[in-house]
């Protein structure tokens, strides 16, 4: 059963049809280190792993140069976690906004030269070390 | 957060990371967010909201301190 309706499934496959490369699109599922109670509207809990899992099954079947890599753990982490390309990575349920920012990070991670602009990229090429930038989001 | 993405893309210095606030709360909480988009860098709490590229990418250098 699909998870995402016609039209979501339309509007995501004519953006997956500009992939310029192939991406592997890994979830890596498991028990939660930290549980929390997540709530449909109507009051039914989610299972944020089989949501997510439904959530990429579907999106990931409307590109052929999309591949989906389901990973099983045993031990409690921070599941679900998504890895797209080289890794982008985005912790939870890709819903809402956040699907479509996912679809855009695969659609990023499929250009064959980054779209940041050469001034920012320039920019960046100054830093001596790695850095970690976390973005906290809310499926709105 | 598809900015982080691009950064992170473009630079092999930078990696980035989407994280779901309310599924991980202990997480958001321990940085003191009340706001999304909000952003972290190297573990600290950088800004809230969202900003054009430039901007991002000129905050992300002051938090770091380059």
């Amino acid at each position: 059963m699909n998870v995402l309706g016609e039209q979501e499934q339309d509007a995501v496959r004519s953006v997956l049809a500009t992939l310029e490369q192939d991406v592997r699109v890994t979830l890596e599922l498991g028990p939660t280190a930290t549980p929390v109670t997540v709530l449909a509207a109507g009051g039914r809990e989610l299972d944020t792993g089989a949501e997510t899992q439904a959530v990429l099954e579907d999106v990931c079947s409307l590109s052929e140069r999309v591949a989906l890599e389901i990973v099983e753990h045993e031990k409690p982490g921070p599941w679900p976690r998504t890895t797209i390309g080289p890794g982008l990575v985005y912790l939870g349920m890709p819903l809402g906004y956040e699907l479509t920012t996912l679809v855009h990070g695969i659609l990023e991670a499929g250009r064959s030269e980054p779209s940041l602009t050469r001034a920012s990229r320039d920019r960046l090429d100054a830093l001596e070390h790695d850095v970690e930038i976390d973005v906290f989001v809310t499926p709105t | 957060m598809l900015l982080a993405y691009k950064l992170a893309l473009a630079s092999p210095r930078i990696h980035a990371r989407g994280i779901e606030a309310s599924e991980f709360a202990v997480d958001a909480d321990r940085h003191g967010i009340h706001a999304v988009p909000a952003i972290v860098v190297d573990d600290r709490y950088a800004w809230a909201g969202a900003v054009p590229e430039a901007a991002f990418v000129e905050r992300v250098l002051a938090a770091v301190g380059d």
